[in-house]
């Protein structure tokens, strides 16, 4: 049977295509450059500052001169095997014991600790010079680990209330405690 | 006219210009390259990580910062990667100051207060402490004080950065 082919397929819809090359060659380049680039792993840094070390005659002639009266703090948070122990210069004059934040099914209790510094914080706000600073020291006989130390100090450091970041003791020192 | 299309010719068709069809590959480099952008750090790697050990995670945000490198692994105390002292000697050592690391940093201190009088490059004193999650506290305030001790008081511990 004789049939024409349609006159629409003749027309042929050309497929316009943009030429996307350029753009492959641009990606082909950024790529490598931003794969070299890239940070998986985020390092940080925790500052700890040294007040830097001065020879016998300097000190003693510190040690001599008149000083005004500061009432310090001293906070101070003393990792144990069995749990934090916080104390401070007021408390160890008193004579205060004070119950050790245990730990909470074998692991380091850092929420309740933040919260009890939330709490000395929120008491002492004003009344001490030293409310930024904070010592941490480690029973020496205990295994304390490295991983430990760091995560006090996150604990020490802010603290979330209601959504917002409250800076607790950002300075910390660490002590070397009793051998 | 009568048309007759001929059987032969029915699948010749004329040899078109041959294609790729680049769209879906352009999509995923589009992903690629945004997620690299977000990843993108302006600074590079400041400091590499030693391969045997694994840091702390903190939640810290502050930027890494350059310094003498000071590197606690499980066998051995490195100084700019070069081993002065065993981890091991750490617990039979008297009192809190390691004699060969404190000659190590020393040397290194005594350079750069050499630079400052030479070239006035203002020595920080910056020490970048890296030790592995697992060092025990003793051993880790024993580096700390032999490095207060000889010239470098400004202590950086360096921790992974725990995202959010």
């Amino acid at each position: 049977m004789a049939y024409r082919p349609s006159k629409r397929s003749q027309k042929g819809e050309e497929n316009v295509h943009t030429d996307i090359t350029p753009m492959m060659n641009l990606m082909v380049v950024l790529i490598p450059l931003l794969l070299t680039s890239a940070e998986f792993v985020k390092l940080g840094v925790i500052e700890i500052n040294l007040p830097p070390a001065r020879s016998g005659p300097v000190q003693g002639a510190i040690e001599n001169m008149p000083q005004e009266e500061n009432l310090r703090l001293d906070l101070a948070v003393t990792i144990t095997s069995r749990g934090f122990y916080i104390s401070s210069s007021l408390a160890v004059l008193r004579g205060d014991k004070g119950e050790p934040i245990e730990l909470k099914e074998g692991q380091y209790d850092y929420a309740r600790l933040s919260q009890t510094l939330y709490d000395i914080k929120q008491k002492a706000e004003g009344k001490f010079p030293d409310l930024h600073q904070i010592i941490i020291m480690a029973n020496m006989t205990d295994n304390i680990d490295y991983q430990t130390v760091v995560s006090t100090m996150d604990a020490a450091r802010t603290i979330r209330v209601n959504g917002e970041t409250v800076e607790l003791f950002p300075e910390v020192s660490l002590s070397a405690g009793v051998m | 006219m009568a048309y007759i299309p001929s059987h032969k010719k029915r699948h010749k068709t004329t040899p078109k210009e041959a294609r790729l069809q680049l769209t879906s590959m352009m999509d995923m480099f589009t992903i690629i390259l945004v997620f690299l952008l977000k990843t993108y750090s302006t600074q590079g790697q400041l400091i590499n990580p030693s391969q045997d050990l694994t840091l702390p995670t903190s939640a810290v945000q502050n930027p890494v910062e350059l310094g003498l490198d000071v590197t606690v692994s499980g066998d051995w105390i490195l100084v700019n990667d070069k081993p002065v002292e065993q981890t091991a000697n750490l617990e039979t050592l008297d009192g809190f100051i390691i004699p060969r690391l404190q000659e190590e940093v020393m040397k290194y201190a005594r350079e750069a207060e050499k630079m400052q009088v030479k070239y006035g490059a203002a020595f920080s004193g910056k020490v970048t402490i890296q030790g592995d999650k697992n060092l025990p506290y003793r051993d880790l305030i024993k580096v700390m004080a032999t490095c207060g001790q000889s010239n470098y008081p400004n202590m950086r511990l360096i921790v992974y950065t725990e995202e959010g």
